[in-house]
């Protein structure tokens, strides 16, 4: 058999430690285990700043991967993002034009990349599937870095087209899980109702959610996600991006996450939603009806059970995790 | 009054040329003329690789320019693009990059840069305006080159929110005029018809055109387009791009371009249309709405007349003009 190595960029993230964890702890040789022929090798800024194109050769002449899982980025909340679109434009374009022009250059067998749900159009039809792309502007808030999402699609067909270079992506929605960003400021919605509610429990505060509680949203578990992103670097050979996500029916309500993370932190105190507080958009469902035909179906993590799993790794973790500097729950810009 | 350098890239081009007839022969002080304060630099590739960040500083350091018209890109006919979507996708976006990121870091006060109408999507309602850029996907042949041109309007509208950058862009649609690509395996319609033409007339061969000739189309000459561009640079001051275009009113057929080539060839022998070949698109209008409310009405060149000087340039200037492989008969 060939030896693969397979270097996976942006390792120290949510989706990076999950992939980390399925290959060390899936029995060897199995469907999401590690394979004898390969060598895993998962890299994070330390080793090299990616938006440097000779740090990122050097990368690929010290490891020489045949195969890349790209999940680096340059990230922020919603307000980040809205203060710096260009920056986030640029040095997410100069990472993906590093990663996916070496590869090329250095003959890699394959290359998947991380795209994201908010590379779709904000004016869209629903369900949002693949071949939704492109269909017009994403939302103006993160409209630099939705872009340079969106260009590595168009990077993967062109290179495919000229030189036959096998890249393509997948597109994970609403992910949560234990290595999440839960900063006030700028975590997604489940990691910053964990953080909040910890810390009401902590100050013995009450907790306070924003919005109805209301809004719908199909959330991934990281260590479920990782599994199709192994199966997609072994198995997936098409160009057009793959949506990986739970089914449209396993939407939940913001409040039924919020109840979970009530019961799973033991807080016991005041608890209540601030309806004056924006809800953000009523419901996205995306399709995952490619990722099961093609993967012939799979066992989902129960949410439960995953955000048990989540709160629990946030309270033993809470002073290694990434919690930013803000903890005044009540003035936390999201959540 | 302080001086402003204005830089043009991409200053050999048919558009390019275009300006700088302008700025060289209208009355100085005029609108269109150049101004006492002003100094304009018309660079070429010979002078930097804009695909390299040094380089392209470098030509930054040299002239410190105020001001920018950035028409500089690797352009290529529809064969030349299908070939190679990630080579145009990749160096324009090199290109476009240093250019605009340079004139951020240097303080540079405006940026006009050049898009094209292959940006709009393939599917569109018409006629096509500014709005209507991001809609869709571009028309696959060239979607390279088009995603490129696409993402200077992105990067636009990012270095006006976070930099308060006075970055812009033009569209302009179907030009025509002297310095053109005239090369028969590349060229557009226009420099196209007119080499197929003179090789006729020389080669004493008939004169085939490909299609009906019934498709429509808006044509601008470069030394039209010329003054737009300069007065965009000096008082247009949004982030959104602007058409540069004539009038839907101003369609005209391919036929009729190509009776107006054979008079001013001067050709007299048979002439006909191919009709088993490919016509593209029937119409495709563009709306110059925006651009004739902002600038209070432009006198364009007529059509006959902006041909004639083109095909008279182009039989003088054989020798010197990009004709490609001269001997070519077929398109």
């Amino acid at each position: 058999m060939t030896r693969k190595t397979i270097l996976v960029t942006g390792s120290r993230g949510l989706v990076g430690q999950a992939i980390k964890y399925t290959i060390e702890t899936e029995p060897a040789g199995s469907r999401f285990g590690k394979h004898d022929n390969e060598t895993w090798i998962f890299t994070t800024s330390a080793d090299a700043d990616l938006r440097d194109p000779e740090q990122t050769r050097k990368l690929f002449d010290k490891y020489k991967p045949t195969h890349v899982i790209h999940l680096a980025a340059v990230v922020g909340g919603v307000f980040a993002n809205m203060r710096a679109n260009a920056t986030f434009l640029r040095d997410n374009m100069l990472i993906n034009d590093n990663i996916l022009h070496t590869s090329y250059l250095t003959k890699v067998d394959k290359v998947v990349s991380c795209l994201s749900t908010c590379v779709f159009p904000d004016k869209i039809t629903y369900p949002i599937d693949e071949t939704k792309v492109h269909l017009g502007p994403p939302h103006g808030s993160n409209f630099g870095y939705a872009h340079a999402k969106r260009t590595v699609d168009i990077q993967n067909h062109a290179y495919r087209e000229q030189y036959g270079c096998n890249f393509t992506s997948a597109i994970p929605t609403n992910v949560f899980g234990p290595n999440d960003n839960f900063d006030l400021d700028d975590a997604h919605v489940i990691p910053a109702l964990i953080h909040k509610c910890y810390l009401a429990k902590e100050n013995q505060t009450p907790f306070i959610a924003a919005g109805t509680g209301k809004p719908l949203r199909q959330f991934i578990y990281s260590r479920d996600l990782s599994k199709m992103f192994i199966w997609m670097i072994r198995e997936y050979n098409d160009v057009e991006p793959v949506v990986l996500s739970t089914g449209e029916t396993d939407e939940i309500t913001i409040r039924q996450a919020s109840d979970a993370i009530v019961r799973a932190v033991g807080f016991k105190g005041e608890y209540s939603f601030d309806p004056t507080k924006t809800d953000g958009q009523y419901r996205r469902p995306v399709s995952n009806e490619k990722l099961m035909s093609l993967m012939g179906g799979f066992e989902f993590t129960p949410f439960e059970e995953a955000l048990d799993f989540t709160v629990k790794w946030f309270m033993e973790n809470y002073d290694t995790a990434r919690t930013g500097t803000n903890k005044n729950p009540v003035t936390a810009s999201v959540a | 009054m302080s001086g402003n350098v204005i830089l043009v890239t991409g200053g050999s081009g048919l558009v390019g040329q275009g300006i700088k007839h302008i700025i060289e022969t209208e009355p100085a002080g005029s609108r269109f003329g150049k101004r006492d304060n002003e100094t304009w630099i018309f660079a070429t590739s010979s002078e930097g690789d804009l695909r390299d960040a040094e380089q392209t500083r470098k030509l930054f350091d040299k002239y410190k320019p105020t001001h920018v018209i950035h028409l500089a890109a690797i352009v290529g006919g529809v064969f030349a693009n299908m070939k190679s979507n990630a080579s145009f996708l990749r160096d324009n976006m090199l290109i476009n990059d240093n250019i605009l990121h340079t004139a951020y870091l240097t303080k540079v006060k405006k940026v006009v840069s050049c898009l094209s109408t292959c940006v709009f999507p393939d599917k569109v309602t018409y006629p096509l305006d500014e709005s209507k850029i991001h809609l869709g996907p571009p028309h696959p042949s060239n979607f390279g080159y088009s995603h490129a041109k696409r993402t200077v309007d992105i990067q636009n509208r990012a270095y006006k929110e976070q930099y308060g950058c006075n970055f812009t862009s033009a569209i302009p649609t179907n030009v025509f005029g002297p310095y053109d690509n005239f090369d028969l395996e590349d060229a557009h319609v226009i420099p196209a018809l007119i080499h197929k033409c003179l090789l006729a007339k020389e080669n004493k061969t008939p004169f085939v055109v490909a299609g009906t000739g019934k498709p429509l189309r808006q044509f601008i000459y470069s030394r039209d387009l010329g003054k737009m561009f300069i007065w965009m640079l000096r008082e247009y001051d949004d982030v959104d791009p602007v058409i540069l275009s004539v009038g839907e009113a101003e369609e005209i057929t391919i036929k009729q371009v190509t009776d107006a080539i054979v008079k001013a060839v001067g050709f007299q022998g048979d002439y006909t249309f191919d009709t088993a070949k490919a016509d593209g698109q029937y119409r495709k209008p563009a709306s110059n709405k925006k651009l004739i409310s902002l600038m209070g009405g432009f006198e364009y060149t007529p059509f006959e007349d902006a041909l004639d000087f083109t095909v008279k340039w182009f039989l003088e200037n054989y020798d010197t003009a990009r004709t490609g492989m001269k001997k070519k008969t077929a398109a």
